[in-house]
Order: C-alpha cells, then structure tokens, then sequence
C-alpha cells in the first residue's frame, strides 16, 4: 500500500505519490535527507528564503542565511552540515545571529553527529563516510552565491545592527518568510 | 553481526533495569487508567519496537480496551528502494472511528515516523488520538511531536533492548541498554 501526503498535511492510501521536481542540492547528504522526507510524506521546499544577517555601515547586506530545507506543514527551516563538530562555529554563529533577527522563524540545525545518528538508525551507516565532508559535494559549480563574510575570521566580521525594523532590506534575493 | 551474538555482551551500559522499566510501566497505566475512565480506548502499537511496552502497558490499564497492531516500513529498509514511501506493511484490523486511540511507542527521536501515523490515523476520524512512549530522545528531534505519556527521557544514545533492535537482535533483552559503538562501526 503506498501512501502519499495529502493537501491538507493528512496522507491517505489512495492518494498518488507526489514526485517533486528534484533540485540540484549542494550536498548529497540534502539529497539523501529530500528522499528521507519524501518517504515519510513530509513537504519540503529547497532553500527557498534567503535570510540577510549583517550589513554595512551603508545598509547594504554583506551576509545572509538560506537554510536547507523549509517544511511548510511544519513552519520549521532545516539547515544540515556535515562538517565535523570543531569546524561548525562558523554556522553556529550565524545561526545565532540568524535567531536574534527573526526571532519568530523555527529552525533547527542538523550536525553531522545527527545524521551519523540517523543513517545509524536506518541502516544505512556505510553511506556516512562517502556523504561527510567535501567528498560529499555532488554539484561542485551550481552557483552559490559567495558568502563575503565566510573567510573572514569571526573576530573582523563587521558588526552592524540590523535596521530597527528588523525587516530585512538591501539586496535580499527573496522576500524572507519571517514568521 | 554474526550468527552466533552474545547480546548481553554487546551492551555497553544499561541504562533502564527490568524493575525500572515495569515500575515506570505501571505508573503510565495508572495514569492511562484514570484519564481514560468511561472512553472507549483502543491501544495502537507499532510494530514490532512497541510490542513488549504494549504487552505490558495493557495489563497495567485497569478500564475497557481494545488493541490493534501496525507496520510501516522504515527508511532504508527492504521495501525503501522500490517506492521511495512509507508502506503500510499492516494495517489496523478494524476502524477506529469514534474511539479513543492511544499509540504506543517505543522511541521517539526524529519524530518522523511518528509525524506520519498521527496524520494516518487522524484520517480514520477517532474520537481523540494521543501518544504514549516508553523512551522518549528529544535530542533528536527533527518534527515536533504532542507526547502525551512518557516513560522515560533519555540521553542521545543508541540503545537496544525491551523491543528495540539493532539488525533485529536484542529485542528480547529485558532491560534497555546502550549498545557498545564498535558493534555497529565493526558492521558498518
């Protein structure tokens, strides 16, 4: 019996399967965590929300945050790395800085221990090693935008408070769904 | 793994004794029992973690009940490749429309599966739909779950034992252990 999500965030057993137009992911542990969420019905969008998290002294925005995955049934952003646990202060802190200005966004990181852990629990332990790190990388050249602040070490990271507002301006690639 | 698994000695650490898994049990069942008080509850156990707690959470619930078994496939199992969904691999044998329905859980970590049945089930219109689980790892959290009984919160650890399995092993073991890391890293 195959079951598939319905409109209304229900799932039925009659219902067709959705067959989502699969994106080009930036990593093959996103692909591996689409298929994981397409089997459990759960509807997710591909970066679809750039947040910007710091700006200059001219208000033009010099970083920004787009999480992985957005699960709109759920309300909650989904950002996973599988950098190894000493080298995800960068994220962390833009993850941070990400919960100061939008306070009302739900967003949970998923660390490389969790998806260690998850690929654990589905037997499917062996793929970790291949999906971790820059071997993992399955579409090298899609474009990215560079994050200017990403080289720079934390301490020089211009500090500049957002706009009071808190509404992002500058040069936002999308209207940022903040709720 | 092999054949011939000492299961006991694969366990690093127990972490739940038998005496405190059936003391916790009959605490949930007494509670169950007085919120349950003149509905019509039927227990819905997932197979096959859930089937030991059931076993046992049944006959600590002191009023009128029912129960019914499920299966789904989990990721990465045998039936994973060929549909890329969740399949009912057995559904409830009758309908739970306008009962009271208590799902009862081994574990709790991403949520997923979980996410998944409350949406399954809550199609079948019951009464009230509520979830009870022996083990609960909110570490792992991915979906945010509504638990309404819980027998234990534990640490992120990967533990086997009471219904829980790795490879399908250990569940028969009467307490809930940690399973030692080089078990499932010599496996990998």
């Amino acid at each position: 019996m195959t079951v598939a999500s319905q409109p209304d965030g229900g799932v039925s057993a009659e219902a067709p399967a959705p067959s989502p137009a699969g994106p080009a992911f930036a990593h093959a542990s996103e692909a591996e965590m689409a298929r994981i969420l397409d089997f459990y019905a759960v509807r997710w969008e591909y970066e679809p929300s750039t947040f910007p998290i710091l700006w200059n002294l001219d208000g033009d925005v010099v970083e920004s945050f787009s999480p992985d995955f957005y699960l709109p049934d759920l309300d909650l952003y989904l950002e996973m790395t599988t950098l190894r646990q000493r080298l995800v202060r960068k994220k962390n802190r833009k993850l941070r800085r990400l919960r100061e200005l939008y306070p009302g966004i739900k967003i949970k990181l998923f660390y490389a221990r969790d998806f260690r852990a998850l690929m654990l629990k589905y037997g499917k332990l062996a793929l970790v090693d291949s999906l971790s790190g820059t071997s993992g990388q399955v579409v090298p050249e899609r474009g990215v935008a560079v994050d200017p602040a990403e080289d720079l070490p934390e301490a020089v990271v211009p500090r500049v408070e957002a706009p009071r507002s808190r509404r992002p301006e500058g040069r936002a690639q999308e209207e940022p769904s903040i709720r | 793994m092999n054949g011939s698994v000492d299961l006991e000695a694969d366990i690093g650490e127990v972490l739940l004794t038998e005496d405190q898994i059936q003391a916790r049990v009959a605490e949930l069942g007494a509670r169950i029992t007085a919120d349950y008080a003149g509905s019509r509850l039927t227990l819905v156990s997932v197979l096959k973690g859930a089937l030991p707690f059931m076993a046992d959470l049944m006959r600590q619930i002191r009023v009128p009940l029912r129960i019914d078994l499920m299966e789904v496939s989990s990721y990465g199992g045998a039936t994973t490749e060929s549909s890329g969904l969740v399949r009912i691999l057995k559904d409830l044998s009758t309908s739970i429309e306008g009962e009271d329905v208590l799902i009862c859980e081994d574990i709790i970590d991403t949520g997923l599966t979980l996410n998944y049945l409350v949406r399954y089930l809550g199609g079948k219109k019951p009464a009230s739909l509520r979830i009870c689980t022996l083990l609960d790892k909110p570490a792992r959290r991915l979906v945010e779950i509504d638990v309404d009984y819980t027998g234990f919160t534990i640490p992120d650890q990967f533990v086997v034992g009471y219904g829980l399995d790795y490879g399908e092993h250990y569940r028969n073991l009467r307490f809930v252990g940690v399973l030692r890391p080089e078990v499932y890293s010599s496996a990998g």
